[in-house]
C-alpha cells in the first residue's frame, strides 16, 4: 500500500507531458543517423582496445622488453615503428588508449556529477544561492583553467606523494589529474543543467508536487533528475571529448607518467625525444590520430544526440 | 527628384489630387495605361523535387488611389502574389506565365537589374510589424533616410530632413528618430514602417498583415492612418490579410483567394454584402458579428488542398456545399457581371448573377445567411504613439 | 544608458579578479610545505633574504586576514615573490611575455580577419562543395589539439619540405644585414607557430560567422532591404553583418581562456621563447613562483580581454546597452 503522498505523485508524474525516450529507444534513433552510427562504431572500436589491450598487442612493452631498433621506422616487425627505447608504438598506442579512455571516464563522471548536482539545486532552490554559484561557475569559465589545472597537480602530487598505488588500474598520479578536471571543467555541464531546471521548475507537475507538500530535494531527486537526464547524458559525451583533451594536453607539458603512458604523454615523450624535427612521424602521427578520432566521434555522437533530444524540433516521422 | 508633401489635401478627389499627377512617371510609362493590371499570373515553387502551384492563374487590376484588398486563408497564395510583383521571390520560386504591366509596362520580362528600378520607387511594401521587421542596429531615422540617399541619391542632409518629414507624417515626432527600434511600441514600428514604405513617393503600398501583430486599439490608428495618407498622397493600396474587417474598413474592392486561384472580385460594398462565391460566403459566415445576436458559428470543414497536386476542375469543390459533378472536372470560369467578377459554376457564362441551384437541404450550412453590411461607423481620430 | 552597462561590466571585471586573487593566495598556501620551506629549498636564496621574506609576507602571522592583506599588498604593487632563477617572478615573466602577446594577438587577428570573411562568403553563397569541405574540416580540426597541428607543421614544412626553420623566434646567435632581414628572419620563425594557432581558430569562427549570416539573411529587415532595391553589396556590408558579428564577438570572448592553453603547448612545439616554454620549465623545477605568477597574468588578461569584447558588443548592439 502506497503512502498517500506517492499516490498523488504519481498522479501528478503520470500527467507531466514529457516524454522520457527510453534509452534503448534512443539508441537506436542514434544508430539510424549517419553520424551517430559512425561515431558510436569509433567509438565501441577504442573501447574494446582500452577493456582488453593485452589481448590484441600483449603486454606494455618497457624499457627492458623493448627488442626493436631506437626509432626505428615502420617495418614488418614494427608496423609503426619504434620509440627511442625500442618498443613497439603499435603496443604502445594500444596502451594507451587504455590510459586516456579511463582517465577521461573517470573525470567526466566527476565533471557530470558535480556540475548537474550544482545545475539542478542552483536552478531549483534560486535566489542568492543561484547567484552565488553562477557567479563561481563563471569564474571558471573565463579563467584559463589550463593553467590552474597545471599548478593544482603538481600541487596534488607533490602534497599526496606518488607511488605506485592503483585506482581503477590508474597510478595514483594520474589520479590527480582526474580530479583537478572535475574541479575546473564543471561549470559549462552545471550551466546547461540549471537552465533546464529553470524551465522544468515553471511546468505543473512541479506545482502540483509543492502543492501536495513536497520537500526541495524530493522533488529535485523524482520530478527534475529524471526529466534532465537525458541532457545530461548528451552533455556527458561532450565533456568526455573536452575531458580526453584535457588529459591530453596536460599529459604534453609533462604531467604525464612514463610507465603508464597516455597518448598525450606518448606525445610528449615525441617531442622530447625531436621527433618532428628528426622525421619520426610514426612515433606521434598514431597517437595523434586516435586522439583526433575519438574527440571527433564523441562530438559527432554528442550533437546527434543534442539533435533528437532538443525539443525546439520534432522528430521527422 | 521626389515631390514635397504639401498640407492636407482631404477635400480633394483623390484622383485628381495635384500630388498625385505631379509623380513623375518611368520613362517607359504609358500615361494612359492603367496603373497596375495583373493577367493571367501563375507563380510556381520548386519544393523537394515537386511543384508547388501556389499562385495558378490570378488577375487582377488596379487604379490610381484605389485600395485592394487581398484576403484568404494561409497559403492561398496572396501574399505569393503579392511579392511577385516586385519579383521578392526565393531562389526556388519563378513565375511560369502571365503578365505584371505597370502603367503598361510589362515586369515579367526584365531582368533582376532592370526591375530593380521600380522596386520601392513605383512599388513599396510594408511587412507585418513582428520584432525583426527594422534592423535592430541602425536608428529609425537611419533607416528612413536610406532609401532616400541610396535610391534617390539625395544628399545626407536633405536625406535626414527628408526623413523627418517622413516621420511627421505617420505621427511619430521628429525628435525621436534617435531612437532604436527595440526602443519603441509595435505601433510606432509599424508607422516607422509606412514612413519608409512612403520614402521614394511610390504609386503603390503593399502592405503585408500589416496590422496582424498588433492589438486592436493601435490596429484601428494604423488603419486610419492609411486611409488618411492615401487620401492625401493620392496612393494606391494593396492589403493583403486573413481580417475581413481589416479590408471592410478600408478598401475599395476585395479579391478573395483560394488555392493559388481567385474566388470572386468586386467592390467591399457588392461583395460583402451578397457573396456569391460559396467559399466567400463562408469566409463571411465565419466572422462573429459584434453586433448582431449570439449564433453558432459556420465552420469550413476540410482543408486547403496540397498545392504540388491541386485536384482538377475547382479546387474548393471538395469543401464545397453546393459541389455539382462538372465542379470536380472543369475550372469554372471567370464571369463578370456588374461590379463583381466570379469564378464558380454557380454562375455559368452568361448568368446574371443569380445562383443557379440551390444546395440539397442536407448539406452542411445549407442555409447561408447573408451578411448585413457593417452599420455606418464615425471614424476614429489618429492618436500619436 | 550606457554608463550603466559599462559600469556593470567594469564591477563583474573587478570582482572575477579579485577572486583570482583570492584563487593564487590559496594556492600560495597550499605549495607543499609552508611558504617558507619551498624559499628554503631553493638554493639561490640566502637566509636573509629568508628572514626579509618571512617579514613581508607576515609567515609568522596568522593567515587570514594578516597574511592576505600582505599578500595582496604585494602583488599589488608588483611583487610576485622570487623565482628559483634567483631572479624576482616579475622580471622573469616580464621577458618572456612578449613573445607570447606576439604570437597570441597576431594569431587571434589572423583568424578573426580570415574566418570571418569565410564565414560571411560562405553564409551569402551557400551550398556547393567549399561549404561541405569547409564543414567537415573544421570539425576535424576542432577535435585536432593544436600542438599536435604545430607537430604535423613541423614535420611537413621544416623537417621535410625545410622552408621553415624548427625553433625559437630568431636564428640564434646570427647577425642580421638590417632591420628588414632582421623581419624575415622573424617571419620566417613566426610562420609555423602561427598558423598552428590560428588553423582552428579559423574553422571555429567560419562556422559560426556562416550560421551567424544564414540567419540574418532570413530576417525581415533584409527582405525589405531587397525590396527596396538596394544592391547585395549593401545589403551585406549595412545590414547583414553588423548582425551576424555579435554572435561571433560573444565566441571570441568565450574561446579566449582555452586559446591560451593551444598557444603555451604551441609554444612548446616550437621552442618559441614564450611564457608556454616557461610553463614547462617552472613545471619540472618546481617552481611555484612562476607558475603562480603566470596563472595570474594569463588569468588577468583573459579577463580583461573579456571585459573589451564586452564593451564591443556594446558598442555594436544598441539592445545590451539599455
Amino acid at each position: 500500500m502506497t503512502t498517500p503522498l506517492a499516490a498523488a505523485e504519481g498522479l501528478a508524474a503520470g500527467r507531466t507531458g514529457t516524454r522520457l525516450a527510453s534509452p534503448s529507444h534512443l539508441l537506436r534513433r542514434l544508430v539510424r543517423r549517419p553520424d551517430g552510427l559512425i561515431g558510436l562504431f569509433v567509438l565501441v572500436t577504442f573501447a574494446v582496445l582500452a577493456i582488453i589491450p593485452d589481448l590484441i598487442v600483449g603486454p606494455l612493452q618497457t624499457a627492458i622488453t623493448a627488442e626493436g631498433p631506437r626509432l626505428g621506422a615502420p617495418s614488418a616487425v614494427n608496423l609503426l615503428g619504434t620509440d627511442e627505447l625500442g618498443r613497439d608504438i603499435v603496443n604502445l598506442t594500444v596502451h594507451a588508449t587504455r590510459i586516456s579512455m579511463v582517465i577521461g571516464l573517470l573525470a567526466t563522471i566527476i565533471t557530470v556529477f558535480i556540475g548537474a548536482f550544482l545545475g539542478i539545486v542552483s536552478g531549483y532552490v534560486g535566489g542568492r544561492l543561484d547567484a552565488a554559484l553562477m557567479r563561481i561557475a563563471d569564474f571558471f569559465l573565463v579563467i584559463p583553467t589550463f593553467v590552474l589545472a597545471i599548478i593544482l597537480t603538481s600541487i596534488i602530487r607533490d602534497l599526496a606523494g606518488s607511488g605506485a598505488r592503483e585506482v581503477f588500474g590508474i597510478r595514483f598520479g594520474l589520479i590527480a589529474i582526474v580530479f583537478v578536471i572535475g574541479i575546473t571543467s564543471w561549470s559549462s555541464t552545471a550551466r546547461i543543467i540549471r537552465s533546464q531546471t529553470l524551465s522544468l521548475r515553471e511546468r505543473a507537475f512541479v506545482d502540483r508536487a509543492r502543492v501536495i507538500g513536497a520537500g526541495g530535494g524530493h522533488i529535485m531527486r523524482r520530478h527534475i533528475l529524471p526529466n534532465v537526464i537525458n541532457l545530461i547524458v548528451a552533455n556527458a559525451v561532450l565533456v568526455f571529448a573536452g575531458a580526453v583533451l584535457t588529459e591530453t594536453t596536460l599529459s604534453f607539458v609533462g604531467l604525464g607518467d612514463p610507465f603508464q603512458p597516455s597518448w598525450g604523454q606518448l606525445l610528449d615523450a615525441a617531442r622530447e625525444v625531436g621527433a618532428p624535427s628528426l622525421g619520426a612521424w610514426w612515433y606521434f602521427v598514431p597517437p595523434g590520430l586516435c586522439i583526433i578520432l575519438v574527440v571527433f566521434a564523441f562530438t559527432l555522437v554528442g550533437s546527434a544526440l543534442d539533435d533528437l533530444l532538443n525539443p525546439k524540433r520534432a522528430p521527422r516521422r | 527628384m521626389s515631390t514635397t508633401i504639401s498640407g492636407p489635401d482631404a477635400a480633394e478627389p483623390v484622383a485628381s489630387s495635384p500630388v498625385a499627377a505631379a509623380r513623375q512617371l518611368p520613362k517607359l510609362a504609358d500615361p494612359a495605361a492603367p496603373l497596375l493590371v495583373v493577367d493571367n499570373l501563375k507563380t510556381y515553387f520548386s519544393l523537394e523535387g515537386a511543384t508547388v502551384h501556389a499562385v495558378d492563374g490570378v488577375s487582377f487590376r488596379l487604379d490610381r488611389g484605389e485600395a485592394l484588398g487581398i484576403a484568404g486563408e494561409s497559403g492561398c497564395g496572396k501574399t505569393t502574389t503579392a511579392l511577385s510583383l516586385i519579383r521578392l521571390l526565393p531562389p526556388n520560386a519563378r513565375i511560369e506565365e502571365g503578365s505584371i504591366k505597370l502603367y503598361g509596362i510589362d515586369l515579367v520580362g526584365k531582368s533582376d537589374n532592370a526591375l530593380r528600378r521600380y522596386r520601392w520607387r513605383e512599388v513599396s511594401i510594408v511587412f507585418q510589424g513582428a520584432m525583426n521587421a527594422l534592423n535592430p542596429v541602425h536608428r529609425l531615422r537611419d533607416q528612413i533616410a536610406e532609401p532616400l540617399t541610396q535610391r534617390l541619391g539625395l544628399s545626407e542632409k536633405a536625406a535626414r530632413r527628408r526623413a523627418g518629414e517622413l516621420l511627421e507624417l505617420v505621427g511619430i515626432p521628429k525628435r525621436r528618430g534617435g531612437a532604436y527600434p527595440h526602443e519603441l511600441s509595435g505601433g510606432m514600428r509599424q508607422r516607422a514602417m509606412i514612413a519608409m514604405a512612403l520614402a521614394c513617393d511610390p504609386a503603390i503600398v503593399i502592405g503585408d498583415e500589416p496590422t496582424t501583430a498588433l492589438d486592436v486599439m493601435v490596429q484601428a490608428q494604423i488603419l486610419a492612418l492609411l486611409e488618411d495618407l492615401r487620401h492625401k498622397l493620392g496612393l494606391s493600396l494593396i492589403l493583403i490579410t486573413h481580417d475581413l474587417s481589416v479590408i471592410a474598413e478600408t478598401c475599395d474592392r476585395v479579391l478573395v483567394m483560394y488555392a493559388g486561384r481567385v474566388a470572386e472580385e468586386g467592390s467591399v460594398d457588392e461583395v460583402f454584402r451578397r457573396p456569391r462565391h460559396p467559399y466567400t460566403q463562408k469566409l463571411l459566415a465565419a466572422f462573429p458579428n459584434i453586433r448582431a445576436d449570439r449564433r453558432t458559428l459556420d465552420v469550413i470543414p476540410g482543408s486547403p488542398p496540397d498545392l504540388r497536386h491541386p485536384p482538377p476542375g475547382c479546387r474548393f469543390a471538395p469543401r464545397c456545399p453546393f459541389a455539382m459533378p462538372v465542379c470536380t472536372e472543369v475550372v469554372p470560369p471567370e464571369v463578370t457581371f456588374g461590379q463583381v467578377r466570379v469564378a464558380c459554376h454557380l454562375y455559368p457564362p452568361g448568368s446574371d448573377g443569380r445562383q443557379v441551384t440551390t444546395a440539397p437541404p442536407d448539406a452542411i450550412g445549407a442555409t447561408v445567411p447573408l451578411v448585413e453590411p457593417p452599420p455606418a461607423e464615425p471614424p476614429l481620430e489618429i492618436a500619436g504613439g | 544608458m550606457r554608463s550603466n552597462y559599462l559600469a556593470r561590466r567594469i564591477g563583474t571585471a573587478i570582482f572575477t579578479i579579485v577572486l583570482i586573487v583570492i584563487v593564487n593566495f590559496g594556492l600560495f598556501r597550499m605549495m607543499p610545505g609552508s611558504p617558507e620551506r619551498v624559499l628554503s629549498r631553493n638554493p639561490n636564496v640566502t637566509p636573509e633574504l629568508i628572514a626579509a621574506t618571512r617579514a613581508r609576507w607576515g609567515l609568522d602571522k596568522p593567515v587570514f586576514p594578516d597574511q592576505f592583506v600582505r599578500y595582496l599588498a604585494a602583488t599589488v604593487q608588483g611583487d610576485l615573490g622570487f623565482s628559483f632563477r634567483g631572479r624576482p617572478v616579475v622580471d622573469i615573466l616580464a621577458q618572456r611575455i612578449w613573445p607570447t602577446v606576439i604570437l597570441f594577438g597576431l594569431g587571434e587577428l589572423v583568424a578573426i580577419v580570415i574566418g570571418l570573411a569565410l564565414g560571411a562568403y560562405s553564409g551569402w553563397r551557400r551550398g556547393g562543395p567549399i561549404d561541405y569541405l569547409g564543414n567537415g574540416l573544421s570539425l576535424i580540426l576542432y577535435s585536432t589539439p593544436y600542438f599536435l597541428i604545430g607537430m604535423a607543421l613541423l614535420l611537413v614544412f621544416a623537417t621535410g619540405l625545410g622552408w621553415f626553420p624548427t625553433y625559437g623566434m630568431m636564428t640564434a646567435g646570427a647577425t642580421h644585414a638590417g632591420p628588414i632581414d632582421a623581419l624575415v628572419d622573424f617571419l620566417a620563425h613566426i610562420a609555423l607557430p602561427l598558423t598552428a594557432v590560428s588553423i582552428g581558430l579559423i574553422g571555429q569562427y567560419a562556422i559560426v560567422m556562416r550560421a551567424s549570416v544564414v540567419e540574418t539573411l532570413s530576417e525581415d529587415y533584409v527582405t525589405t532591404a531587397r525590396a527596396m532595391g538596394l544592391s547585395d553589396g549593401r545589403i551585406l556590408r549595412h545590414h547583414a553583418l553588423p548582425n551576424a558579428l555579435l554572435p561571433t564577438v560573444t565566441l571570441i570572448a568565450i574561446n579566449l581562456g582555452y586559446i591560451i592553453a593551444g598557444a603555451i603547448t604551441v609554444e612548446i612545439v616550437f621552442n618559441w621563447p614564450g611564457l608556454g616554454t616557461l610553463t614547462v620549465e617552472a613545471l619540472s623545477a618546481r617552481d611555484y613562483g612562476i607558475l603562480q605568477g603566470i596563472f595570474l597574468l594569463l588569468s588577468v588578461a583573459v579577463v580583461l580581454a573579456n571585459l573589451v569584447a564586452d564593451l564591443v558588443y556594446g558598442l555594436l548592439d544598441p539592445r545590451v546597452r539599455a
